[in-house]
Parts: structure tokens; C-alpha cells; sequence
């Protein structure tokens, strides 16, 4: 039987829990504000502006196949699936670019040195975030496109990617 | 806003609550102090918490850096850390009538399972490594064929949630077995459709051959108890 404990101490209990809540988030708080996030950027060459008849043209002369990611630094989403793009990058064989949109040299430069610092990614710019929508996209980030070789848009993934998915698009464009 | 994945939960639910009620009104875990429902769910949430945190610091994210990340459950959850979160939340929960809480779920966890993998079509990512067998499909406007190797996934897992909920119905198995053979199942399912499922890499194999092995132990050590099977209560919950 199972002893249903008074008011009081029901409240005691909860008083104690809401106690050890709030030190565990000041602890997270606190360690979060210690863990500084500055990255040495001065390996980080300045991204190259871009236009979309220039992208589109090396989309079109290209012999492989082509992963273009729209991505920024003040992306929450974007930083979430970086980790996978660089792996994927550095273990297939098809080509990946970077499109940078709506955002500064700065926070760019700081986003490779962070999660892209060596991987075979080629960066561009588009500081006013319409080159996605010229691919068939849209304006939010972050976005996938998927080319075969000679330009075709095979697949467009719109927000966060997975692995299977990434994988499955990578194969499938390898495969065209 | 993108709602697949969302979509894909709810696909996940149904079948893991459909289960739930199934077996409640066979006075499943009769004895229990708390809703299955509710442990279920707290199981899922400690589950997806624990393995997207898993997943964020084997990608070299720092969760207290980057709290924010931590929503983004689509980036990835790690499937073995998730698994030991949900067992020890069930375990926690459970505390003297663990046993009970496992049996309890086992089937409807499996149901769950299958609903997810199931989800897969919400998703648009049912399909794995190319395939010539004659129920292979293909992506729209591609000729490539493939494995639908999360229906493939689903199928197994509903049928071996159908099995284990009978089984428990009218069979009576000894206290743990079920729990037992659903975590041996769902491991099983998951390292036979793995190979057929696109990869970068970082295949769960090692984490399914892990699964199998505590289930193994986990089933013969229940056996072998001389604890009696729970007998079917008149109550229903």
C-alpha cells in the first residue's frame, strides 16, 4: 500500500525539487557563460561573393555530382546539422559547396573555423539571401539542394538534414 | 516550418497508446502505482533528451554552449544512449515493481517501435540501398529502385507486438521475459534492416549487437527465477 504523504509534506518535497531545478539550470547557466565560443578564424580565407548565374553555370559545367547547403552563422538549425555536412564532405566522393546567405564575414568566417575547419567545402557568399530561391528554393535556411551531373536538381531538403536522408540524396545523385 | 518528423511522433503514439489500452483492459500491470501511459511517455521525452544530448557531444557540440541545439532533435538522436535513458527512466520510475512497469510496456513498445519506422512516410525517408526485388521502389523521378527498408522494420516489429501482447494474454510468461524478448526483438529488427539502410558511416551496429546480448542475458536470467507468473487482475486501468 502505497502512503499518500500530507499537504505539508507534498510541499516540502515540491519546495525541494523547485530548489534543485532552479540550481541546476543556475549551474548550466553558469558553466554555459564560462565555456567561451571564440574561434581563431585567421586560417579562414574571406568567403567569395557569388552571383546566381555564376553558381548556376558551375552547377551546369560540373562532371560530378553537386551538394549545395544554405547555411548562415545565426542559423540555430544550420549548426545542428554542420557536424553531418562535414562528415558526409570528407567521406563521399561528390562535391559540396556552402552557400553562405544573409550574413557577415565575420560570423561566416567564425561558423567554418568552428564546425567546417578542414573539410572539402566550397564556401560562397550571397549576402542577400536570393541565390536559393534562383535554384528552386526558398529563403529560409537551411536548405539542401541535390544535383546531378550537368546541373539537374534532383532533390530539394528544406530545414534540418539526417544522416539517412543525406545519405539516401548522396547516393541517388551519385547514381544518376 | 517543417512538420514531418512531427507527424512521424504522432504515427509513433498511436500505436504505442492503442497497445497500452489493449492490454489494460486485461488487467496488464494491475499492480502498477502509476498510468503505463504515463511512463511511457516519460521514457520517450528522458529518452530523446539523453540521446540528443549523446548525438550533439559525439558531433563535438557542446550542449551547454549551444542549449539551443538541443530542440533540434532532427539533428540526430543517438539510438543507444536514448535506449539506456528510457530503460533507466522506466527502471527509476518502476523502482520495486520494475518487472511489472517492463512487462507492462514491452509490447507497446514495440507497437511504438513500429509506429516510428512506420512514420518513416510522413518522413519521405522509408527507402534504403538500391534493390532489384519486386516490391523495390523508387524515389519520384528517379529509376533507382530500392529496399523500403523502414516498412520492412515496421511490418517485423507490429507483428512481433501482436505476438508478445498475446503471448502475455495467454501464455502468462515469467516476470521479465516479455520486457526480455521486446528489448531482443526490437535490437534483432534493427541489426537485420541496418545493413540495408544508407549509411555515412556511423551505423548503430555495435550498439544492436550490445542490445542483443544484454536481452539474451536479461531472458535467461528471468527463466531461470523461480518467481511465478503475475496472475491476471480483475481491475483494469
Amino acid at each position: 500500500m502505497t502512503e499518500v504523504p500530507g499537504i505539508g509534506i507534498g510541499l516540502l518535497a515540491y519546495t525541494r525539487r523547485m530548489r534543485l531545478l532552479l540550481l541546476a539550470i543556475a549551474l548550466m547557466s553558469a558553466l554555459a557563460a564560462c565555456g567561451g565560443s571564440d574561434v581563431d578564424i585567421s586560417d579562414v580565407p574571406e568567403l567569395a561573393a557569388i552571383s546566381g548565374d555564376e553558381l548556376i553555370a558551375q552547377l551546369t559545367e560540373s562532371n560530378e555530382p553537386v551538394v549545395v547547403n544554405v547555411w548562415a552563422s545565426w542559423c540555430v538549425p544550420c549548426r545542428s546539422e554542420a557536424p553531418l555536412l562535414e562528415r558526409a564532405a570528407r567521406q563521399s566522393s561528390v562535391r559540396f559547396i556552402g552557400l553562405n546567405v544573409r550574413d557577415d564575414q565575420q560570423g561566416a568566417r567564425s561558423f567554418i573555423a568552428e564546425f567546417f575547419p578542414n573539410a572539402p567545402i566550397e564556401h560562397y557568399m550571397d549576402t542577400s539571401g536570393d541565390i536559393p530561391v534562383e535554384l528552386g528554393g526558398t529563403r529560409g535556411v537551411p536548405l539542401t539542394f541535390f544535383f546531378a551531373p550537368g546541373g539537374e536538381l534532383i532533390k530539394l531538403h528544406t530545414g534540418v538534414i539526417d544522416e539517412r536522408t543525406l545519405a539516401l540524396q548522396i547516393d541517388e545523385i551519385a547514381g544518376a | 516550418m517543417e512538420f514531418s518528423l512531427l507527424g512521424a511522433v504522432f504515427v509513433a503514439v498511436i500505436p504505442l497508446y492503442l497497445v497500452i489500452y489493449w492490454e489494460a483492459k486485461r488487467g496488464n500491470a494491475a499492480s502498477c502505482a502509476r498510468s503505463l501511459w504515463d511512463v511511457a511517455l516519460a521514457a520517450m521525452v528522458a529518452g530523446i533528451f539523453v540521446g540528443r544530448l549523446a548525438a550533439m557531444i559525439g558531433d563535438g557540440v557542446n550542449p551547454l554552449q549551444n542549449p539551443a541545439d538541443i530542440l533540434i532533435v532532427r539533428g540526430g538522436v543517438a539510438t543507444g544512449p536514448a535506449t539506456i535513458a528510457a530503460l533507466a527512466t522506466v527502471a527509476w520510475l518502476g523502482r520495486t515493481e520494475v518487472l511489472a512497469y517492463a512487462d507492462g510496456l514491452a509490447a507497446a513498445a514495440l507497437a511504438g517501435l513500429g509506429g516510428w519506422h512506420a512514420g518513416c512516410v510522413v518522413r519521405e525517408s522509408c527507402l534504403g540501398t538500391p534493390s532489384d526485388l519486386p516490391w523495390a521502389v523508387a524515389q519520384g523521378g528517379s529509376s533507382i529502385t530500392r529496399h523500403p527498408v523502414e516498412i520492412y522494420a515496421a511490418i517485423a516489429l507490429f507483428i512481433a507486438a501482436g505476438a508478445l501482447a498475446f503471448w502475455r494474454a495467454r501464455g502468462r510468461p515469467r516476470p521479465g521475459v516479455p520486457a526480455a524478448s521486446a528489448l531482443l526483438i526490437a535490437a534483432f529488427v534493427r541489426l537485420l534492416t541496418e545493413p540495408m539502410r544508407p549509411s555515412l558511416g556511423t551505423g548503430q551496429r555495435w550498439w544492436y549487437a550490445a542490445g542483443i546480448a544484454v536481452a539474451i542475458v536479461a531472458l535467461v536470467v528471468s527463466m531461470r527465477r523461480g518467481d511465478q507468473p503475475d496472475q491476471p487482475a480483475s481491475d483494469t486501468r
